[in-house]
Parts: C-alpha cells; sequence; structure tokens
C-alpha cells in the first residue's frame, strides 16, 4: 500500500544546487519546501500545502539522518519542547557528521525566533516520522506519531489540514507496521468526528480510509459497512484517497455478495490509480478479477498480463482458467496449489464460494454442445464427487435452470436434459440498453474532465478589470446620452 | 463486588438446575433476572474495567449468555436467539487475551451460521466467516454450516437434506428442520421452472412428500397455480424473456433528446 504514495508526476523540484554548492541539496530543497509553507499559510492557499508535500516524497529516498538533523536544528527554536523530543530520535554522533556536512547551518540559526509556525513544527514532526519509517525503527515511529498526533490536537487552524491528513497515514502505517492497529481505533474515531465537525473534508476522507483499513484489518467487514454508509460523502479531494476508499468499498461490497457493484469499485479503484502504485494496483486486479469469476464472467488474458504484474496475478490466472474451463478437478488442484496465497490474499473464502461458479460453467459449456444430454452424463462431465450424482445433477440443473445460467428442461421420465435453441439477442431490446449505456459512460467521462480543468487562479481578475472598464464605458456612453438628450432639449 | 457475584452464581445454578430439567419458563424468568444482575458488573463489555474478579466476572457472564443462545433454540424463539448471541459476540471477539476460549464457541457460531441460512441471510453468514480463523474453520461444528452453504448454492438439495443425519451437535436438529422447509420451497420453485410436468410419482419423490395427500395439501397452499392431472403435476409456465415486439418509443426519444443535449454542451 505504501508505495500509493509514491507521487503520480514527477513535481517540478527545480534542482537549484548550482546556485549553493555549499549545503547539500537535500538540505536547500528541505529549506525551499519549508518556505512553500510559510507562504501557504500566509496566502492561504491549500495547493502550495499539497506542492509541499509532494516534494517531501520526491526527496524521501535522498533524506540522510544528517539532513533531518540540519533541518530540525534550524528550524526549531533550541530548548523548545518539539526541538528536545524529535532530536531525541537521533544518535549523538550524527551530530559531529553533520557538522562537517553543513557548518554553516548551524550559524544560519534565527534566535530571535522563539515561536514557529504550527504548520512547520507540524511538519518537522511528519519529516521524522517518514524518516524513522523508512530506517524501519517502527517503534520509535509509533512513538513519535502519537506524541504528534496528541501536539496536532491542540490546533485548529484550517492551514493545518492538508499536513495533518498526511500525518494521520503515517501514524495509522507506524501502527500497522508494529501489528497494533486495533489500539489506534478509538483515536481514529475521535479524530474523524473532530474533522467533520471542523469541515476538514480532506481530514475525514483520509481518516474514513484509516478506519475502513483499520476494520477490515480484523476482517471486521460489518463494522466497516456500517461506517460507511453513516459517513458523510462529499466529492473526492484526493485521488489517492478515493482509490483506496473505492478499493476498501469494492471489498466489503464483495464479502456481502453485491457483486456488480463490487466490480464496479474495484475496476474504478484500479483504473484511477496512479501507475507507480503497483502493489495496490495488484490488490485491486485480484480482487476484481476473483469478483468478476464469481459474476459469472471471464477476466480477459491482458488483465493478468500487465506489466509488473504478471508473477503476483498468476495464481488467479490459473483460477481463472481452471474456472473458464469449468473443470472441477483442476479447480481444485489450483486451489490446493495456491492455498498459502490465496490465505494470505485473504481471498480464501472466496475461492470456495466460486466452486459453484466452476459447475455453472461447466453446466453452460455441456448445455451449448449437447441439445440432449442425458442426467448420468451430466454428473460424469462435471465430476460431482457424491454418493448420488444423478440427484444432485438434477437439482444442480434444475437450480441452474431458474438462476437462467442455462435455458433448458429435464425430462425426468427419461432422464435427460434439453437444452432450447437460443434465442436471437438482436430482438431483444439488449442490445439498445448495452448501447445507451456506453453512451452515457462516454458523455460522463467528457463532463466529467470537463469539470476536472484547473484554471490559473487570477484569470478571473482581469475579467473584472474588464468589467470595470465596461461600467466606465457604459458611464461614459449614459453621459454621453444625457449630453445628447440636452442638447436635444436645447433644441427645443 | 463479591457478594453480587456470589449472588449471580447462585441464581445461575438454579437455572442450569431448571435447564437441566427442561423447564423451559423457570429458566426464562430466571435468565432475565440474570441478565439485569450482570448489569451491575463493570468488567463486562463494553466497559472491561479492570477488577480482581474481572477474569471470573466475564466467564461467568460468558456461560449465562451460552446458556441463553441455547435456550432459545429449545424454545424455538429465533429472535431470542439473535438477541443473545449478539450479547455472547463480543465475549468471542473482544475478550480473547483475557479469559481462556471456550468450549462452546465453535458449537454456537456454527449454530448462528446455521441460523444465519436458514433465515437466507447469505450477506450476513459471509460476514460472519470472514471474521473466522482457518483453525475454526476446520472444526466439524463450522464445517457443517459452511458445507451446507455450499450444497445450498450449488442446488445439491439432497446433500442438504442428507446432512441433517450427521449434525454435530443435538442444538443442530432444530434449524436443520427448519432448513429443511426452506430447501422444500427452493425446490418447488426450480422445479417449477425446469419441468413441464411431473408424474405425481416423481413430484412426491422430488418434493420429500410421503403421501398424495400431503403433496396436494401443499400444492393447493403454497402453488395454487400448478394444475394436477391425469396423474401428473403441470407446472404453468409464463415463459418471459419474448421477443419484444414493439418498440419502446417514448424511452428512446428520450435517450436521444438526452445525447442531443449533452452534445450541444460540447460542441
Amino acid at each position: 500500500m505504501a508505495t500509493q504514495d509514491v507521487e503520480m508526476k514527477d513535481s517540478a523540484a527545480a534542482p537549484s544546487n548550482s546556485s549553493a554548492p555549499s549545503p547539500p541539496p537535500v538540505l536547500t530543497h528541505l529549506k525551499n519546501v519549508s518556505a512553500l509553507i510559510e507562504k501557504g499559510v500566509v496566502t492561504k492557499e491549500v495547493r502550495l500545502m499539497i506542492r509541499a508535500i509532494r516534494h517531501i516524497m520526491t526527496l524521501r529516498r535522498k533524506i540522510k539522518a544528517s539532513h533531518v538533523l540540519a533541518f530540525l536544528k534550524q528550524l526549531l527554536p533550541p530548548g523548545s519542547e518539539v526541538a528536545s523530543r524529535l532530536l531525541l530520535y537521533f544518535p549523538k554522533e550524527d551530530e559531529k557528521d553533520m557538522e562537517v556536512d553543513s557548518p554553516s547551518s548551524t550559524s544560519q540559526t534565527v534566535p530571535s525566533k522563539h515561536t514557529i509556525l504550527p504548520e512547520l513544527e507540524i511538519f518537522a514532526y511528519l519529516l521524522v516520522l517518514i524518516f524513522l519509517i523508512d530506517q524501519k525503527q517502527y517503534n520509535e515511529a509509533k512513538n513519535c506519531s502519537s506524541a504528534a498526533i496528541s501536539r496536532l490536537k491542540q490546533f485548529n487552524r484550517r492551514t493545518l489540514d492538508v499536513l495533518a491528513a498526511r500525518l494521520y497515514f503515517y501514524y495509522s502505517y507506524s501502527y500497522e507496521l508494529t501489528d497494533s492497529l486495533v489500539e489506534i481505533r478509538g483515536t481514529l474515531l475521535a479524530l474523524h468526528r473532530t474533522a467533520t465537525l471542523r469541515h476538514d473534508e480532506l481530514g475525514q476522507e483520509t481518516l474514513l480510509n484509516l478506519l475502513l483499513r483499520n476494520y477490515l484489518h480484523y476482517n471486521l467487514y460489518d463494522q466497516a459497512e456500517k461506517l460507511r454508509s453513516k459517513a458523510p460523502r462529499f466529492e473526492a479531494h484526493s485521488n489517492q484517497q478515493f482509490c483506496r476508499y473505492l478499493y476498501y468499498l469494492g471489498r466489503i461490497r464483495t464479502i456481502q455478495l453485491e457483486y456488480t457493484d463490487a466490480k464496479e469499485s474495484l475496476l474504478q479503484a484500479a483504473r484511477k490509480a496512479p501507475a507507480s502504485a503497483r502493489g495496490f494496483r495488484i490488490q485491486c486486479n485480484k480482487w476484481a478479477a476473483i469478483v468478476r469469476l464469481l459474476l459469472g464472467e471471464i477476466p480477459e488474458r491482458t488483465t493478468f498480463m500487465q506489466n509488473g504484474m504478471k508473477k503476483a496475478l498468476s495464481p488467479y490466472f490459473e483460477l481463472t482458467n481452471a474456472v473458464r474451463i469449468g473443470d472441477l478437478d483442476l479447480f481444485r488442484s489450483v486451489a490446493d496449489k495456491y492455498s498459502k496465497t490465496f490465505s494470505a490474499d485473504r481471498t480464501h473464502n472466496l475461492i470456495v464460494r466460486l466452486r459453484h461458479n466452476v459447475i455453472r460453467t461447466g453446466l453452460r459449456n455441456i448445455s451449448i454442445s449437447y441439445s440432449r444430454i442425458s442426467l448420468v452424463d451430466v454428473a460424469a462431465k462435471l465430476r460431482l464427487n457424491s454418493a448420488t450424482p444423478v440427484a444432485d445433477a438434477q437439482s444442480i440443473v434444475a437450480k441452474a435452470i431458474r438462476d437462467g445460467a442455462i435455458d433448458a428442461t429435464i425430462d425426468h421420465a427419461n432422464g435427460w436434459m434439453l437444452s432450447k435453441e437460443t434465442g436471437d439477442v438482436y430482438s431483444t431490446n439488449e442490445p439498445q440498453l448495452a448501447f445507451n449505456s456506453r453512451i452515457a459512460f462516454c458523455l460522463n467521462m467528457h463532463n466529467e474532465a470537463v469539470r476536472a480543468l484547473r484554471f490559473p487562479p487570477n484569470a478571473h481578475k482581469k475579467e473584472r478589470e474588464s468589467a470595470e472598464k465596461r461600467r466606465e464605458r457604459q458611464q461614459q456612453e449614459q453621459e454621453l446620452a444625457k449630453h445628447i438628450a440636452e442638447e436635444d432639449d436645447d433644441e427645443f | 463486588m463479591e457478594g453480587t457475584l456470589s449472588d449471580v452464581s447462585q441464581v445461575f445454578d438454579r437455572f442450569k438446575a431448571a435447564f437441566t430439567r427442561n423447564d423451559l419458563s423457570t429458566c426464562t424468568t430466571l435468565l432475565s433476572q440474570l441478565k439485569v444482575m450482570l448489569t451491575g458488573f463493570p468488567s463486562l463489555p463494553p466497559l472491561y474495567c479492570e477488577s480482581p474478579t474481572a477474569i471470573h466476572e466475564l466467564t461467568l457472564a460468558r456461560d449465562i449468555f451460552e446458556h441463553a443462545v441455547v435456550l432459545s433454540v429449545k424454545t424455538e424463539d429465533q429472535d431470542a436467539f439473535e438477541r443473545d448471541f449478539l450479547q455472547l459476540k463480543p465475549y468471542y471477539t473482544d475478550t480473547r487475551d483475557l479469559i481462556p476460549p471456550s468450549a462452546q464457541e465453535y458449537p454456537i457460531l456454527g449454530l448462528n451460521l446455521l441460523r444465519l441460512l436458514v433465515q437466507n441471510r447469505i450477506a450476513e453468514f459471509h460476514t460472519e466467516l470472514e471474521l473466522l480463523s482457518p483453525e475454526a474453520l476446520e472444526n466439524p461444528c463450522i464445517k457443517h454450516a459452511v458445507e451446507l452453504e455450499q450444497s445450498f448454492m450449488e442446488g445439491a438439495y439432497n446433500r442438504v437434506l442428507s446432512a441433517r443425519q450427521a449434525v454435530p451437535h443435538e442444538t443442530y436438529v432444530y434449524f436443520m428442520d427448519l432448513l429443511a422447509k426452506t430447501v422444500r420451497d427452493e425446490i418447488a420453485g426450480c422445479s417449477e421452472k425446469a419441468y413441464d410436468y411431473l408424474s405425481l410419482q416423481d413430484a412426491k419423490q422430488i418434493l420429500m412428500f410421503s403421501s398424495n395427500q400431503d403433496l396436494e395439501e401443499y400444492v393447493t397452499e403454497e402453488h395454487p397455480e400448478w394444475e394436477i392431472r391425469n396423474g401428473c403435476v403441470y407446472f404453468q409456465k409464463a415463459k418471459e424473456s419474448a421477443p419484444s415486439k414493439e418498440i419502446p418509443s417514448l424511452q428512446l426519444i428520450n435517450q436521444t433528446l438526452g445525447y442531443a443535449r449533452e452534445l450541444e454542451r460540447i460542441v
């Protein structure tokens, strides 16, 4: 999942190391980011905050302990609570290292500034947290994140929302890595409530996903669905969060047998996810493949052959093959062969559900190939391992007929199944309906694309200026008209 | 606290005595008393206050609710079953670290699965199933319910019925009987679609009636649209999905106008 945080596009992190060669480039970047945050706070521009976060993500791999330490020393007022707490996470010997690295930075510290912006403080927490997670110091990360959350609770500033949302994510992530998610469920619920009251939609979105993840981690589908259906919904702010939401929604729906809706959410999640979020997309594809199989569809071969997913999806590919052929024996052997993978993916119970689809497919194949076949042969072809194969076959066929899987009748006296002629689908309204849904999809896509367009922030100012000009012009015209009218009066 | 704990144990002993005597009405009254008394313990869900007697109290409460569930099966009260089971459930999920697991856990969980199956609440059935560990799924009581669901979905109804002979726990019989009725309705529904007609003899066998009399009663009660003549049952079939003769013009006009409107916006 963490892979999803890798940013969708390389944002314009301008490499400015050429101008300032003395401090390491990473440090300059960090400074730039903090400047960006300050600017964002002053102008109350959410976009700048998002960009700041994005910069950090691109920097993430390059950051070293010395960088963080140097940055913190510069940013945080010495002796403050935050500083003393955060610097604890760094072993002492790094200090020397840092001084060698950037001697100028220590001298640059601004002693006059005793308080710093809450945004920057939270940013410092976030930076340390990400660093600790990257260094695999999970227990330290857990402590750090808890401290950050309790600090965060003391603020109520809208400019913090973006940073807070990221912080929530890493808070939950650090607990997940130490396998103690259940501990923070109460805190997350409280945070979600606070975010709702403050109309912090990004926070709500993030926290809702974290809660869903928390519940699903323990297979608590019931609670997850109850929360999801009651939580306020609004238009998504972040694409990543929306993808996650769709994925969780798809999983819940799958468990509750609403396969059509589940398929829609899972496929949408897989499509919307950024290309670099490979792990997430693999998960989506796995679930989507199973849901489609459960629906009686056969996923295309290309789904399993996508770049970099081939290996991870191969168990599901073999499973699909077994279902497609309708061979119970093959299905059983595949399920056994990969039972470990399926248990790890938590799809084992779904695979068990698939058995009846395998039978259905087999039956459909039989029904297509034969116009009349005895039930004994049906039982043999389906390889039903039971004591009374014919009676079983009969009731299975009867149920398939009722569910509309095959179009046939059973002749009980002679013990055979008669398939009916398949009707011409073009004599029904079906093609028209399919056509309509596709057109609707395209039109909707276009509309959404238009809505998603972003305009430069000051574009409307020009317009306003022209409006002012127009007013002036109108005024002039009016005056002119008055003059003319007066002149007219004069003439009389 | 000690006093109430011993009080509860006493009442519970009386309850158990009545329970083994099969004195169900006494059991019910005692049970409501017990439930009221349990509210006095702060160590029980949802508070989980820590106290020296917490383990004892939790175990006792769990025992009481387990008996309550079995009692509701005996009195054949499905609503009470659901209520009691939901009260019991936290003791299986949330107190796992506090008290040792109960021997009754799997039979009761299996029983609940069976109930959901009987009430045709398949979505909830699967939600419950997800909560079970792989070890739990291997337990005969749980496995029984899971296999029943599979056979039920496949349509292998006679397997469902034969499972009645092999119940893992005596309390299961009640639900298995209910399930048999559900299965009969299912079979009737399937037969209606799958056969043109059936001889009375065959219909009797398929629908599991012992006499023609029963069968005829069932037909007049549940499926008055079926017709019995010449020793056969004819199923009236309202065959749907006939090719549509008329064009749904109004709908088509609406759709086309919709496209035109959207296109105009684009151009």
